[in-house]
């Protein structure tokens, strides 16, 4: 499903040359639970901007359910971002104008469903993360953890099979943290591959696979660094 | 997705109600001025005879003294009695008008017992048989008068409609008589309305708002020492104005005061004229009485308007005024809305992150711009009408042709929405730029 | 405080910033020339006519062009005008300043030297035309009754008179240093005419408007009546204006019942009249002037209030650090006046450009200095004043705000 091979990514100043990542090599496989973990600067966001398609890498190879994302338009891009990939942000990042309904529907808008399909969809999503019956409410009205349960609702109402979580519960607190994880959880059981940016080991450790990112180099901590070499590294797996 | 975004739109802007007034405001302001003082620049720079204002050319030949000449130099504006005589006896145009204006006392012959009505005083003008199919008079009953008529100084005379009904309480004045400063003249024709925009074919007595209910011969006023108005220049003396009609009537005077118009119907019979009147010019240079090498002009209806400025400086000053409050309106429109786009740079962060494209975000501020943009144009016709009825009432001789007329309603809606856009296009352009993953993360 | 950081700090919103600097610099620039022209305008409407304004009246006859003795009639009308009560003297004119009717003649110091050539407005009228009008005589006399001549006399060439009175200004330019009295003009003709009297001030019938030739008005002992159509000036004593107005057509009537009275006014309304435009124009270039600062204003409290929510945090950690709320406040002023101080650069120098180009086209004279300083304060004034709320939501901002995370 997410496919990288020799990834860099550098930032360039006119002073200075970051590189975020240097030569990353992984594969992750439709319905796993990865959760990418690192100490801060070590390139966990940048690995998601990328594989979430929101930036775009310096070299190497990037495959995302077979289709190889070098070269392709903004259009293009933002069209895979809204079919196969689904965001949960530390932040929940709801829009503060819209209600509930209406956040949940943005990406489906940007689909062209039609609009039965869309509000079917819609209140399945919420329905899905208890807050159905909250649909016209707004963000500011919910506590944290309810928001990010509508962020996860956004996140896979279009059925995606990708979900890229930043960090989901860096802002709850353990009772909600734990209630979000469980839903994260029911989600991969239902076959979506969830990857989890997270430096909390307590979440980490709930996920079937754990690769560590230093200094922009990854190492998966169950079977070892992560080989440069993708053939080996299937049959590893 | 069209309704999406604007329901989108409507929401932004309902949510900032003060931003979005004071955008729709400034804009309108902008627009709606812009829009009046255009509007009286189109209507005072009109065509005021179209389709023939190019086919009528109005003939000045330079009489003057040598003194004062500079070579390339403007000629007289106006001719004299004998040159305009003797150009309209050549007939060397497809048609040809000489006239000048005048003011006369116009009454009813009445019956010897009939209570005496005081004379109603009228503009007049002085002219020959070509006029009327010239400039394209209407007649509303009767006929011009003929050059045997203007030979013959005959006392005939064109009134107006209006001056028809006011002394006969009829239209069907013809065969009727009035007394013109105390000589009865037969009514030969009646006119139909007909007020050009401008008094283009006389500047000198006034650019708008002039209109003229008497017409007669030339010749006529000259037999019957009707008067005359407009412009006089002698330059045998000094003094500018003359001083006694008698003298500038004579055919011999050294003033200019009669103007003069020809219809040239193609294009090379204009070349033709004017070499014509070059001729004439050095014939006249011959015999002594032109002192000045040959200078003529002859100048279409627009080019002579253009050249006597009809258009008032504060018009065009207005306008200035008007369009450089419009830049800085926009100039503010654009500074807002990119404020107010930038402001919402998280939720645009996110509805990329979630599949919308670098264009589906550009159509959606685009579209909250244009909302704005035809909110502003519809407040700024509405102010240019609210300007066009207050120019209307100003006492200036132009103020009735303040008009919105189709054209310009159409330029007043192009404007608008091109100056939305305008001030949309930068910020849409900015605000869907953004990288997505940054507005993510610093929320 | 330090400008270098505000500098920096503008330099990451480039567009924002040079936005409005572009609207303050075009504002700048379109008030600078309103203001110049409002003022000319207003300068215009306040000229002094030289007359006693508030106490003449002008009455204007038709039909005369009938009478078989013009001078005559007119000699009656006046005397029949000035036996009213309430009308302290009359005259006949030939045209009153700030009026359509124009009299114009070229004149020269020399004879027929094109380097001392003027234009002169030709007043001429009939004996007590001077009292009437109330001009103040500051040197000589007035016209003696034998110098007098009519209009009709004229021969091809020459105007008949042979003295002339002429203003202060005339005197002062087209004679300077020379006692005026005696001095000789050529005025429409090859005679010369002796100036026997000066006084304070009249205006030319157009005064105000540019010309290409300096022009001054002078008065010739003319009488005139038939070729100006009876044009009469009242001296009234102002508390009975009214009475005298209502009894005018009955008095010119009285002496020949051919002839009306076309108009009878005020001198104060006919030059309210003639500067309408003027006054129209000024009341336009204000409002515009207004409208566009108040555009500008709300232009820089929109764009302070979006970088004050964008600095939230900013500000905070700076308020947790140690910084005042007078510091806070100062930091969005100072930032305001390097954003107006660059507007007004630019727009200075467009006002300038703008001045150049209506110059070209109008006749507008040069942009004095002076208007420079004036038009910077203004908008210095108003972004200080524009910002000033924003500067203030900004500096309530609690310094708690660094803590929160979110």
């Amino acid at each position: 499903m997410l496919h990288m091979t020799h990834v860099s990514k550098v930032f360039r100043t006119q002073v200075v040359e970051t590189h975020a990542l240097r030569g990353l090599t992984l594969e992750i496989r439709d319905g796993e639970f990865v959760a990418i973990t690192g100490p801060s600067g070590s390139g966990k966001s940048t690995f998601l901007n990328i594989a979430g398609l929101l930036e775009e890498l310096t070299g190497g190879a990037y495959l995302l359910d077979g289709v190889d994302v070098r070269g392709l338009g903004d259009r293009a891009r933002s069209r895979l971002r809204n079919e196969k990939i689904g965001f949960v942000f530390q932040s929940f990042n709801l829009i503060p104008d819209l209600d509930l309904f209406d956040n949940v529907d943005v990406p489906l808008r940007y689909r062209g469903f039609t609009r039965g399909e869309r509000r079917r969809r819609i209140e399945a999503a919420l329905e899905q993360v208890g807050l159905r019956s909250r649909m016209h409410h707004f963000p500011a009205e919910l506590s944290g953890g309810q928001q990010q349960r509508v962020a996860i609702a956004r996140a896979v109402a279009g059925e995606p099979k990708l979900l890229l979580a930043d960090e989901p519960t860096g802002n709850l607190d353990s009772q909600m943290a734990r209630e979000v994880m469980q839903l994260l959880e029911a989600l991969n059981a239902q076959g979506t591959l969830v990857v989890i940016v997270t430096h909390d080991p307590e979440i980490a450790s709930r996920a079937q696979r754990n690769i560590h990112l230093v200094d922009g180099i990854a190492t998966d901590l169950e079977r070892g660094p992560v080989l440069i070499d993708p053939i080996a590294a299937r049959r590893s797996a | 997705m069209l309704a999406y975004y604007l329901d989108l739109a409507w929401r932004s802007l309902r949510r900032h109600v003060v931003l979005t007034a004071l955008m729709i405001l400034t804009l309108g302001f902008g627009v709606g001025a812009s829009m009046t003082t255009l509007t009286v620049l189109h209507a005072l720079s009109r065509d005021p005879i179209p389709g023939k204002s190019h086919k009528l050319f109005f003939v000045q030949l330079d009489p003057r003294k040598l003194a004062g000449y500079v070579p390339g130099g403007e000629p007289e504006g106006q001719l004299t009695r004998l040159d305009a005589e003797a150009l309209l006896r050549a007939g060397r145009a497809d048609r040809q008008a000489m006239m000048v204006g005048g003011n006369v006392g116009v009454e009813p012959v009445r019956d010897p017992g009939a209570a005496a009505l005081p004379a109603t005083y009228v503009d007049a003008r002085w002219t020959s048989a070509d006029f009327f199919p010239m400039f394209d008079v209407p007649f509303a009953a009767g006929r011009g008068w003929t050059v045997v008529e203007d030979e013959a100084a005959a006392r005939v005379v064109v009134i107006t409609r209006e001056l028809a009904d006011k002394l006969f309480g009829t239209v069907d004045a013809v065969g009727k008589s009035v007394r013109v400063n105390d000589t009865a003249m037969r009514v030969v024709g009646v006119l139909d309305a007909w007020q050009p925009p401008s008094h283009f074919y006389d500047l000198s007595v006034g650019t708008f708002g002039v209109a003229e209910q008497v017409f007669a011969p030339f010749s006529t006023s000259v037999a019957l020492k009707l008067g005359r108005s407009g412009d006089v220049n002698c330059w045998a003396h000094s003094v500018t104005a003359a001083k006694d009609d008698d003298w500038v009537y004579a055919l011999d005077a050294p003033c200019a005061w009669i103007l003069f118009w020809v219809e040239l119907d193609r294009p090379e019979r204009v070349a033709a004229y004017r070499d014509f009147l070059i001729d004439y010019s050095i014939e006249q240079h011959k015999a002594g009485r032109f002192e000045r090498p040959p200078t003529v002009a002859l100048r279409d209806v627009l080019a002579w308007l253009d050249h006597k400025q009809v258009v008032p400086d504060e018009v065009h000053l207005q306008t200035a005024v008007a369009l450089g409050f419009l830049a800085v309106c926009l100039i503010n429109t654009v500074g807002l809305l990119l404020t107010k786009f930038l402001r919402r740079s998280p939720a645009l962060g996110v509805r990329r992150a979630l599949g919308a494209s670098r264009r589906a975000i550009f159509v959606q501020l685009l579209v909250e711009a244009g909302m704005v943009g035809v909110a502003g144009g519809v407040l700024g016709l509405g102010l240019a009408w609210l300007g066009l009825l207050a120019v209307r009432h100003q006492p200036t001789d132009y103020a009735p042709l303040a008009h919105l007329d189709l054209p310009m309603l159409g330029a007043t809606i192009a404007l608008a929405i091109a100056s939305s856009l305008l001030a949309g296009v930068v910020p849409a352009w900015r605000g869907c730029q953004l990288p997505p993953a940054i507005q993510l993360k610093s929320q | 405080m330090h400008v270098r950081p505000i500098l920096s700090a503008l330099r990451r919103h480039r567009t924002t910033a040079a936005l409005i600097i572009l609207e303050i610099a075009l504002t700048c620039a379109i008030v600078c020339n309103a203001v110049f022209l409002i003022h000319s305008r207003l300068a215009r409407i306040g000229l002094s006519s030289g007359l006693a304004e508030d106490e003449l009246i002008r009455v204007q006859l038709t039909g005369s062009d009938k009478l078989a003795d013009p001078k005559e009639t007119a000699r009656r009308d006046l005397a029949a005008l000035a036996a009213l009560p309430g009308v302290r003297s009359a005259a006949s004119v030939n045209m009153l300043p700030f009026s359509s009717a124009t009299w114009w003649s070229d004149g020269s110091v020399e004879r027929d030297d094109p380097a001392t050539k003027f234009s002169a407005a030709m007043y001429m009228g009939s004996e007590n035309l001077l009292e009437t009008l109330g001009v103040q005589l500051v040197a000589g006399r007035g016209f003696t009754h034998d110098e007098y001549v009519d209009y009709e006399s004229m021969l091809d060439d020459e105007l008949p008179a042979r003295a002339v009175i002429i203003t202060r200004s005339a005197a002062e330019r087209l004679l300077p240093g020379k006692n005026p009295l005696g001095q000789r003009l050529y005025v429409s003709g090859k005679t010369p005419k002796t100036v026997v009297g000066v006084i304070d001030r009249l205006a030319t019938s157009n005064e105000g408007i540019a010309m290409t030739e300096p022009s001054y008005a002078m008065i010739f002992p003319i009488h005139a009546p038939k070729i100006a159509g009876h044009l009469y000036v009242l001296r009234v004593d102002p508390a009975r204006r009214a009475a005298v107005l209502g009894a005018i057509d009955a008095a010119i009537a009285g002496v020949d019942p051919n002839r009306s009275v076309s108009s009878r006014q005020p001198y104060r309304e006919i030059r309210d009249e003639f500067f309408r435009g003027d006054r129209a124009l000024a009341l336009l270039l204000t409002g515009v002037s207004i409208a566009l600062l108040a555009v500008t204003g709300f232009g820089i409290v929109g764009l302070a209030s979006f970088w004050v929510q964008q600095r939230t945090r900013q500000i905070g950690i700076r308020r947790a650090l140690g910084a005042t709320r007078g510091d806070i406040v100062r930091y969005f002023q100072l930032e305001n006046f390097v954003l107006a101080t660059a507007g007004i650069a630019l727009g200075v120098a467009l006002a300038f450009a703008i001045n150049l180009w209506l110059m070209r086209h109008y006749p507008i004279a040069r942009l004095p200095l002076a208007f420079v300083p004036v038009s910077a304060g203004l908008l210095w004034l108003l972004g200080q004043l524009a910002v000033l709320g924003p500067a203030l939501r900004a500096a309530a901002i609690p310094p708690a705000i660094a803590t929160r995370s979110v």
